[in-house]
């Protein structure tokens, strides 16, 4: 115990109080000078507009995973689920789960190029079914680009949690089910009353996992866009990354990281206290 | 016609469920092609050369040759997974042997202050890695550790010992308790229970743990690219980038060299299924 | 501080940073090193050779924990002026500066280019400017020449595009292609003096009309010649592509990349590739024989405990032998060293290009190396909202001054 209670204050619980008093100071790098800056960093903090806008990128992320990963999952996984053959159960789990085995870093770079203009595959497909109109250079716009981004995450990541649901569903007893069909549930009727409820800890877990981890995107938009076109796509993870090493503002950087440390870990408190006051049990 | 009357609602009924399957069957094989054929449009575009790439995206590779792929595989992928094995390899065996080693302690001995060891590790399970990442770049830059391998095995074990801690000792919970309590009773010190009763039960449970710690460091990108800076210390991911960079105009290398780093990752998924869903079952949901 | 002018004593060990990591450049210095060693049998020279992407990182690091080599690769501009600041780099005009044996070799305006406080801090390696690259057969067909003026570059732009060809491919995925589109026109539209006054934030002001004149001009390029918009999208590669794949008529490009636009491989045909210096526009106010562009090279680190070492390595990587190496494929990098390049040495277009560069009344550094990291940024940023249509000219100088007056309160 005592190895993994030093590692982890060291490398984990250290760094995040440091971080906090780097977050006070402004650094020059090259005279190797430190200034004391107090909450000046926390103040241009609040009148950056690019904070404002990766924070809510970051909560469009959030949304939206929540309602592909965690929502979508739940019922594709019920619907796998409820699939008579158990090799099509396997099948299916397993094809939807290959984009989670493959890095950010490879499907950020390949669904770069599906959304090139001239090569991708997005505007080919859409020009092939009579959908021309909708062709966008999706990266390279600011209206468009986080969202593009967003998308290629949901295709990465719905299979993961559709595959943990499934886990979730199959330790449902199955009697419930019979008695449910028994007393005359359609199926929409046994998700809703049945199998959401007693996966209700699941699908708690996922939301506290979703929602962290859109706070901590970092890798998909670095590949893809970089934050561009004009920091329209920039998160909190790549503007920290901006500002601390591209910029040399380790201190400005820090701030901005103390505010992803606020925000997961009152999304996982608050969670936490949910999913404990609203435990089924069976 | 009265036959008819009173078969109709039952050939609705059917004709409803059919109607409904082949919707719920098309709807997922749907999906399958969106999830699917993206992979296999980069695997194919691996064969290509620019001009076919720029011409018709949708075309299949005129001549299946190797070449892409090998140049890809000589231009740097090969160093790139040297480094990521080597990385991959040693984190997996710290992390793990640490978990199970705190979790050990965490089920099974009589130590005081349990409690607080929960909490710290749990707690870390809420901790984002970005947060630490400037005060981590000034620690290692101070230890000397900055661009070494050291460097990303001390900070991939220490960020998914948590997690690897939750799992095993979710597992550990369901163990009964009086086979080491035999071993307690015949004079078997704490090592000797851990290594020879304890750990070789946790065996479904640690090859999970492993599964989800390859699929983490192979393809773990901030930490890659912020702590090593030089080409060779460059694991994939950061190399692919990198590659993409250097080759940037010579498409089919960088879509070779994407395919080689993404299939062994989905070879080991495809072997270990079976593990792998079963060690989820056991450790999530406690 | 030791004096760089003192005899050298051949012991010990020179530790060198390059920029050269990547695999076919790499052999530059590996070969020289080697070299340098059997002269010297009591030196050994230790290399670390970082690429393109991670020098910036890697320098930053070692300056964190002190530990920069004897000799370290810079940028012009801002880059270079951090190491002065910081005291980490040696005074070099006594050896380097007007009037030296080893200052006559080289061009003077690359050895001017890393004049900081007046004084001589950096040894120039090679020379980089960017060019107008195109395809004179489909120049031929649209019925064209070489534009001469801004006017006819926009008109010509329009006569390819009726022949059904982009006029120009740009990618700006990356946000500093545009950044160097800009950075000619301001060349040309804004005075010297007042240009690098404003490269300072503590005296920056960006009032000049020429900064939104610059940027309405690049605006008409955007217009007639390029794809619009979506270059915001598309990758930097993906355009030189478009131009070797001769999917487009010309394509903006640095002298380093000649040889890979036509090659004996790519649609482009060798002989159909020729270049031109972005035609400067009429009644500009500042200098039309300026080229944007700047040399790339080397500092001594003030804190070595062998400086005249270092310098003698470093008179040995510029001697005249060693540049024509530098110059000649496979590296292709246009030496700083005076009368080396020639076509003998290097393809006839680098040739050219070169003596444009000699006859350059001004090279222009890059905005983006030039700036502090923080004013850079605005421009990056900005400049792509220019370019996507969601800024207009006015509000991207109001952004870069905004940028300026921030970093200059700090």
């Amino acid at each position: 115990m005592a190895i993994s209670l030093i590692v982890l204050c060291w490398f984990v619980y250290y760094p995040i109080v440091d971080n906090f008093l780097i977050s006070t100071t402004e650094e020059d790098i090259f005279t190797g000078e430190v200034l004391h800056v107090g909450l000046a960093n926390y103040e241009r903090l609040i009148n950056d507009p690019v904070v404002w806008r990766a924070l809510w990128n970051n909560f469009a992320y959030a949304g939206l995973s929540i309602v592909f990963q965690v929502f979508g999952a739940f019922v594709l996984a019920a619907t796998i689920e409820g699939l008579a053959s158990d090799r099509w159960r396997r099948f299916w789990r397993a094809v939807y789960f290959i984009p989670s085995a493959i890095s950010i870093t490879v499907s950020g770079l390949l669904f770069y190029f599906i959304y090139q203009p001239k090569i991708g595959l997005l505007n080919a497909a859409l020009e092939n079914i009579g959908l021309g109109f909708l062709i966008q250079p999706w990266l390279g716009s600011e209206q468009t680009a986080i969202y593009a981004i967003i998308a290629m995450s949901q295709w990465q990541g719905f299979g993961y949690s559709t595959l943990l649901f499934a886990v979730a569903i199959q330790k449902i007893p199955r009697e419930l089910f019979d008695a449910a069909i028994m007393d005359g549930a359609g199926p929409i009727r046994r998700l809703w009353s049945l199998t959401f409820p007693l996966t209700r800890e699941m699908t708690g877990l996922m939301v506290i996992v979703t929602i962290t981890g859109a706070f901590q995107v970092f890798n998909e938009v670095m590949v893809m866009t970089g934050g561009g076109p004009n920091n329209s796509s920039q998160v909190l993870g790549t503007w920290l990354y901006q500002q601390g090493f591209i910029e040399n503002n380790f201190g400005y950087g820090a701030a901005i990281a103390a505010v992803v440390f606020v925000v997961t870990l009152l999304t996982g408190i608050a969670q936490l206290w949910y999913t404990k006051r609203r435990r089924v049990q069976w | 016609m009265v036959s008819t009357e009173t078969a109709a609602p039952v050939k609705e009924t059917s004709i409803w469920t059919a109607v409904s399957k082949a919707f719920l069957w098309s709807f997922l094989i749907c999906l399958g092609i969106v999830v699917v054929y993206p992979l296999l449009w980069m695997a194919m575009n691996g064969f290509k050369n620019n001009v076919q790439i720029f011409g018709d995206p949708f075309a299949l590779p005129t001549h299946w040759s190797w070449q892409n792929y090998v140049r890809a595989w000589n231009q740097g992928v090969r160093d790139y997974v040297v480094v990521s094995v080597l990385v991959t390899v040693a984190s997996a065996i710290c992390t793990v042997m640490i978990s199970a080693w705190t979790a050990f302690g965490l089920t099974r001995s009589k130590l005081p202050g349990k409690p607080i060891v929960l909490i710290v590790v749990l707690g870390g399970l809420m901790l984002s890695p970005t947060v630490a990442l400037i005060p981590l770049v000034k620690m290692f830059q101070a230890l000397g550790l900055y661009n070494t391998f050291w460097a990303l095995i001390i900070l991939y074990t220490a960020f998914r010992v948590p997690f690897t801690t939750f799992l095993i000792r979710a597992y550990m919970l369901d163990l009964p308790s009086e086979l080491d309590e035999a071993a307690t009773m015949d004079g078997a010190s704490e090592g000797q229970r851990f290594w020879r009763i304890i750990l070789p039960m946790c065996r479904p449970i640690i090859a999970s743990c492993i599964i989800l710690h390859v699929l983490f460091s192979w393809n773990e990108y901030i930490f890659a690219m912020v702590f090593t800076s030089g080409t060779d210390m460059t694991t994939l991911p950061v190399g692919l980038t990198a590659i993409m960079a250097k080759h940037g105009t010579d498409y089919s290398v960088v879509f070779a060299a994407m395919t080689i780093s993404a299939l062994p990752i989905v070879i080991i998924f495809f072997a270990t299924q079976r593990y792998f869903i079963r060690g989820l079952a056991e450790g999530i949901g406690k | 501080m030791a004096d760089p002018d003192a005899p050298v004593t051949y012991e010990g060990t020179v530790s060198v940073l390059t920029k050269f990591g990547l695999e076919q450049l790499s052999p530059y210095f590996e070969d020289l090193a080697k070299k340098y060693e059997e002269l010297h049998p009591g030196v050994t020279v230790e290399l670390d050779q970082e690429s393109d992407d991670s020098v910036k990182g890697k320098t930053k690091t070692l300056v964190a924990s002190n530990s920069l080599p004897d000799i370290y690769f810079t940028w012009t501009g801002n880059w270079g002026h951090n190491f002065v600041r910081g005291n980490r780099a040696v005074d070099l005009t006594k050896v380097i500066g007007p009037g030296t044996e080893w200052g006559e070799t080289f061009a003077p305006a690359a050895v001017k280019s890393f004049i900081y406080n007046d004084k001589y801090f950096g040894i120039p390696l090679y020379l980089d400017a960017k060019f107008m690259g195109y395809n004179k057969a489909m120049f031929k067909k649209a019925g064209i020449d070489k534009p001469e003026t801004f006017d006819e570059l926009i008109s010509a732009c329009d006569a390819l595009k009726e022949t059904g060809v982009t006029p120009i491919s740009l990618g700006n995925k990356e946000a500093w292609p545009v950044v160097h589109y800009v950075g000619q026109l301001l060349a040309y539209n804004v005075p010297q003096e007042t240009l690098e006054k404003d490269f300072d934030p503590k005296q920056a002001d960006y009032s000049h009309p020429g900064y939104v004149k610059a940027l309405k001009e690049f605006k008409e390029i955007e217009e007639h010649c390029t794809d619009g918009t979506s270059m915001n999208g598309t990758s930097y590669a993906s355009a030189l592509q478009a131009f070797s794949n001769a999917q487009s008529a010309m394509y903006y490009q640095e002298i380093l990349e000649f040889d890979q636009s036509a090659t004996k491989d790519t649609p482009l045909k060798v002989e159909d590739f020729g270049f031109f210096q972005l035609p400067a526009p009429a009644d500009a106010e500042g200098d039309p024989k300026a080229i944007e562009g700047a040399p790339e090279g080397y500092m001594i680190n003030a804190r070595s405990s062998n400086i005249p070492l270092a310098i003698d390595f470093m008179k040995f990587v510029t001697s005249p032998e060693n540049a024509k190496t530098l110059s000649a494929p496979p590296y292709g990098q246009p030496t700083a060293v005076k009368g080396v390049v020639d076509e003998e040495v290097s393809s006839p277009t680098v040739v050219e290009g070169m003596q444009d560069i000699a006859e350059a009344s001004y090279l222009m550094p890059w905005l983006d190396t030039a700036n502090t990291p923080h004013v850079a940024a605005a421009w990056l940023t900005s400049l792509q909202a220019l370019a996507g249509d969601t800024m207009t000219p006015e509000e991207v100088v109001e952004k870069v001054r905004e940028a300026a007056k921030a970093e200059a309160r700090r």
